[in-house]
């Protein structure tokens, strides 16, 4: 491998681990209904992309600058998220959790539908930051957008962990997910920190989904189902439950995905990627970092 | 009291004398087009379903189409959802098989093609195939070859072979000093992986030298590694195998990254205005040869009329627009009686009819026909300030 | 007519689908690898009959056969896990088997045609059906039969010890494990059924639709695999037919009159049917008092013949 190949390398590693943290930020809401419900919400990427087309009809309306657009994603995922609490686990006794799967299957089909009767299934452009920018050290350069794209992530992961680590409702989250009975006796409502994880992880599946639509330029509906196998794979592998794990096996995703498509070609790519996580199974099942081991 | 009775009575006469239609002989015979409503390519069912009723509409503002008893009838089109998906696919085209239907039109997807010409009998008249006696014309599954599948499969479908070998040729003629092609191809994709075969072989048969390929999935995002290997050949030609939503993905990258290559290719199924809408300013310039663009007068009608029913017209909903009118010609040429006691003659005339045509009427010219298969003339467009504006039409 | 038993061939395909998605929710896994069971059955049958000239069924047989051995060695190291991360790790397998296929290249000329199957292309002319003159009616008769041989060993299977087991597992592993029940021998098992199941409906897919690719054995089919036992509740096979003719039958074809809003309707279908059956549509409840009906009509029967 010569120096030019090296230098590829390297720049498809930092391509593909700035675009990890939309997988991150996929991952942790994932990973954060699972933590509190121990159920899984298959339709979130569909909704996270949902709330991106959503925010796209500010656009229609006015002459919105991005910034605009990606606050109206973040508070659409919001109210989706809501939604789908609603209409997916609201009802569903605790009981059952195959059919909160399938309802969430089933919302995942519906959110799908829905963009598509509106678009017509075609490629709408979205809105992207500092598009035109290109930072360059050396011989890499550095997308302007991926930076920004990047920023955001981090910036929305650092204000989740504050929210759960160091406000009253993070700390009524975490007595939820660890021990639902003994958080209702100290009077936490359940039933309204469940609604408020949903809405929390919605603005962060949209900020996720406008993260997304910036950083390809277009959205399209055909990402919600390459989109939900990739965040199952950054939440398993980052560990049920755990944010930072999340975090970590976001950008780890990104940038393996990248690459093994430099070194194999887009034919084998994916086929790594689910060895990788055959490995993690194999040999650390409770992920990068594993959550503390609740009652069970 | 009597009054009263009087008027009602009169008006009810009145009423009915009405509701009695004027022309007794009034017939509609129903075509049922069929393709994907769903998913990412719902606009090519929307598209086809638009074209068949502007055209049946133009048809039947003519005086509608005469059967074989001498009466005519006016066309009624019906547009069935497969879904794009094969067994979806075969349910529907039994499903219109069952009725009184005689032939019909689609599918949208090549991998329901596929299947669903398979499930035919694949020699007419072969009592030991139990395979479906019913004929098939396809709109848009643009899959080479398909139509050997079964005696009872036509297509409507231009040849990506030959206009993709008529372009290089002419552009050798025109930049003879190019010598230098790079690749792009969307590999899980029958159509797009398909059409980069024939454009790597024509280019190689006009003295290209192929520096290599990209290569990437239907939903990918990022194509910043196939990029940079495209930029380090540095060719003077850049050809993109690939849907709207990769093009337009790959473009930008190549925007990004300063990759200007002296001509830029692509294929047929993006000269739509899904490029246009997704990425016009990147896409500028980019040659794609295609068999439908509003240069005709019956053309401009065409396209006028299917947005009036609210589709766009392109190269695959042109050719279910053209469709109606082969169908027209052979249920006349034919004296195909639609009648509930005839289907099964009826289909097996409208194969023979469809098989013996030699050339059709299209929206650009003449269309051949050969082996069910359509040989339409075609012409090459390039993308400039937003919109596809045709850049040459060569000779046929 | 050819239309209806072209749907009830569908629908008998898809129950194989489901029963074999229902064998290993059985043991209470979710699994989304009986899609890539499916693919390897249908591949495999299909080459086959197309490139080895077999007769239909012995290539089902070892259709079945080489899906149920991929299902147990998946099994053992992927039944370490459980709940969402077996999931997850399904997933995985199912899209490893359909990368697979999407490079998998065997073609052998067979009368002047290059036949097999051809990457991303996919494997066309899978016609043994219609070249040995068998009519729709017939297929389908020969499908039903496989279903219902398929449906009486699982309710045999059910109503044995066997069952019991599977079903132990299923609700509480430790307690089946004090009990003395080898969990991981119940849940490769249950695995490899579910393989078996799944390589015969893959191997029938195959020849009614005539040519398969990759791309049909995707998430989405493995989806439906799972959703239709889940559906149609675990009680007994039963549920996951009735699933079935719910969702092929009437979602599908039935809804189709409402044109563009039957797509719209099918997702949110599904969400209602969950919320107001979470077990399925036929649970143990159900099942209960259809058989208290049943009982009710006899003992009456009985008391006006004694009476």
């Amino acid at each position: 491998m010569d120096y030019l190949d090296f230098i590829d390398a390297v720049q498809s590693l930092a391509d593909g681990v700035l675009f990890g943290t939309t997988y991150a930020l996929l991952g942790i809401g994932f990973t954060l209904i699972f933590g509190v419900m121990h159920k899984i919400n298959l339709s979130y990427a569909a909704a996270s992309i949902g709330a991106a087309y959503a925010s796209l009809l500010v656009l229609a309306v006015m002459k919105a600058p991005p910034a605009l657009v990606f606050l109206v994603a973040a508070a659409a995922g919001g109210v989706i998220g809501g939604v789908v609490y609603l209409i997916g686990f609201r009802f569903i006794p605790l009981a059952n959790p195959l059919a909160t799967l399938m309802s969430t299957v089933g919302l995942l089909l519906l959110i799908d539908e829905i963009i598509v009767h509106t678009t017509q299934g075609v490629p709408l452009n979205y809105p992207a930051l500092f598009s035109d920018v290109i930072i360059r050290a050396g011989p890499f350069t550095l997308r302007g957008d991926l930076m920004f794209v990047f920023l955001i992530g981090c910036t929305c992961m650092a204000v989740l962990l504050t929210l759960l680590y160091r406000t009253r409702l993070g700390i009524a989250t975490r007595a939820v997910s660890q021990q639902p009975t003994a958080a209702q006796l100290c009077g936490i409502s359940v039933d309204n920190v469940n609604v408020l994880t949903f809405v929390i992880t919605g603005v962060v599946g949209g900020i996720a989904g406008a993260m997304i639509g910036a950083a390809i330029g277009m959205l399209s509906p055909l990402l919600s189902l390459p989109l939900t196998v990739k965040g199952l794979v950054v939440t398993v592998i980052g560990g049920l439950g755990s944010i930072p794990g999340a975090i970590i096996a976001g950008l780890l995703v990104g940038g393996l995905e990248n690459v093994f498509q430099f070194f194999r070609g887009v034919s084998e790519r994916d086929l790594y990627i689910m060895l990788l996580l055959f490995v993690f199974l194999v040999f650390r099942p409770g992920g990068i970092f594993a959550a503390a081991p609740g009652r069970d | 009291m009597l009054k009263r009775i009087a008027v009602l009575a009169a008006l009810g006469t009145v009423a009915l004398a009405f509701s009695t239609p004027v022309s007794a002989q009034e017939r509609t015979v129903k075509i049922t087009g069929f393709g994907a409503k769903s998913g990412v390519v719902r606009i090519f069912g929307v598209n086809s379903e638009a074209a068949l009723k502007a055209a049946a509409e133009v048809i039947n503002s003519s005086g509608g189409v005469t059967l074989g008893d001498g009466s005519k009838a006016k066309f009624a089109i019906e547009f069935l959802d497969d879904r794009c998906n094969a067994e979806e696919g075969i349910s529907v085209a039994r499903r219109i098989a069952s009725t009184d239907a005689f032939v019909a039109v689609g599918p949208t997807c090549s991998n329901v093609a596929e299947s669903l010409f398979g499930v035919l009998q694949k020699k007419a008249g072969d009592a030991s195939d139990t395979g479906l006696q019913f004929p098939i014309i396809a709109d848009v599954a643009a899959k080479g070859g398909l139509a050997k599948i079964s005696e009872w499969a036509f297509r409507n479908v231009p040849s990506e072979f030959d206009m993709y070998k008529s372009l290089f040729a002419w552009l050798k003629t025109q930049h003879p000093d190019l010598k230098t092609i790079y690749g792009g191809v969307e590999k899980d994709f029958a159509h797009s992986n398909a059409t980069f075969g024939v454009m790597k072989a024509q280019a190689e048969a006009n003295g290209l030298q192929v520096l290599g390929q990209g290569e990437w999935l239907l939903a990918d995002t990022t194509f910043s590694t196939q990029v940079r290997e495209m930029r380090r050949a540095n060719a003077d030609i850049v050809a993109i195998s690939a849907h709207p939503f990769t093009t337009c993905g790959v473009l930008k990258e190549m925007e990004r990254q300063g990759v200007r290559p002296k001509l830029l290719i692509g294929l047929t199924s993006s000269s739509s205005i899904e490029t246009m809408q997704g990425c016009a300013k990147q896409a500028e310039g980019i040659i794609i040869p295609t068999s439908f663009a509003p240069v005709t007068p019956e053309a401009t009608k065409a396209a006028e009329n299917v947005a009036k029913h609210g589709g766009s017209a392109d190269l695959h909903s042109a050719a279910a627009y053209e469709i109606m009118f082969i169908l027209k010609d052979v249920i006349e040429k034919q004296k195909i009686m639609a009648k509930p006691d005839t289907v099964a003659a009826d289909r097996v005339k409208m194969r023979e009819g469809l098989a013996a045509l030699k050339e059709t009427m299209g929206l650009l010219g003449k269309v051949g026909r050969a082996d069910r298969e359509a040989i339409k003339p075609f012409l090459y467009v390039h993308a400039k300030g937003g919109s596809w504006v045709v850049l040459h039409k060569p000779a046929s | 007519m050819d239309f209806y038993l072209g749907l009830v061939q569908i629908i008998g395909v898809h129950t194989l689908l489901g029963l074999s998605a229902y064998c290993v929710l059985l043991t209470g896994q979710v699994s989304l690898a009986q899609a890539g069971f499916f693919a390897i059955g249908a591949y495999v049958a299909g080459m086959l009959t197309v490139l080895a000239g077999w007769p239909i069924v012995p290539a089902l047989l070892v259709a079945a056969i080489v899906a149920g051995a991929m299902a147990c060695a998946v099994g053992f190291p992927a039944l370490r896990v459980k709940g969402l991360m077996l999931v997850v790790a399904t997933v995985a397998f199912g899209e490893a088997v359909r990368l697979f296929f999407f490079n998998f290249n065997y073609q052998l000329e067979r009368g002047g045609f290059h036949l097999g199957p051809h990457g991303g292309e996919g494997f066309r002319q899978i016609r043994y059906f219609p070249e040995h003159g068998w009519s729709t009616l017939e297929v389908m008769l020969f499908i039903w039969l496989v279903v219902v041989l398929v449906m009486a060993a699982l309710w045999w299977m059910d109503h044995s010890r066997a069952g019991a087991t599977f079903r132990a597992v299923g609700e509480d592993e430790l307690a089946a494990q004090s009990s003395g029940i080898n969990i991981t021998a119940v849940k490769v098992s249950a695995m490899t059924i579910g393989g078996v199941i799944a390589g015969v409906g893959g191997g029938l897919f195959a020849h009614y639709t005539t040519h398969i690719e990759h791309v049909q054995f995707g998430v989405v089919l493995a989806t439906f695999a799972v959703a239709y036992p889940i559906l149609g509740g675990l009680s007994n096979v039963f549920g996951t037919l009735i699933a079935v003719i719910f969702i092929q039958g009437f979602l599908i074809e039935g809804l189709r009159f409402m044109g563009d809003w039957r797509n719209l309707l099918f997702g949110g279908l599904i969400v209602l049917a969950m919320n107001v059956r979470p077990r399925g549509l036929i649970d143990a409840g159900t099942v209960a008092a259809i058989r208290r009906f049943v009982l009710r009509c006899l003992g009456k029967g009985k008391e006006r013949a004694g009476a």
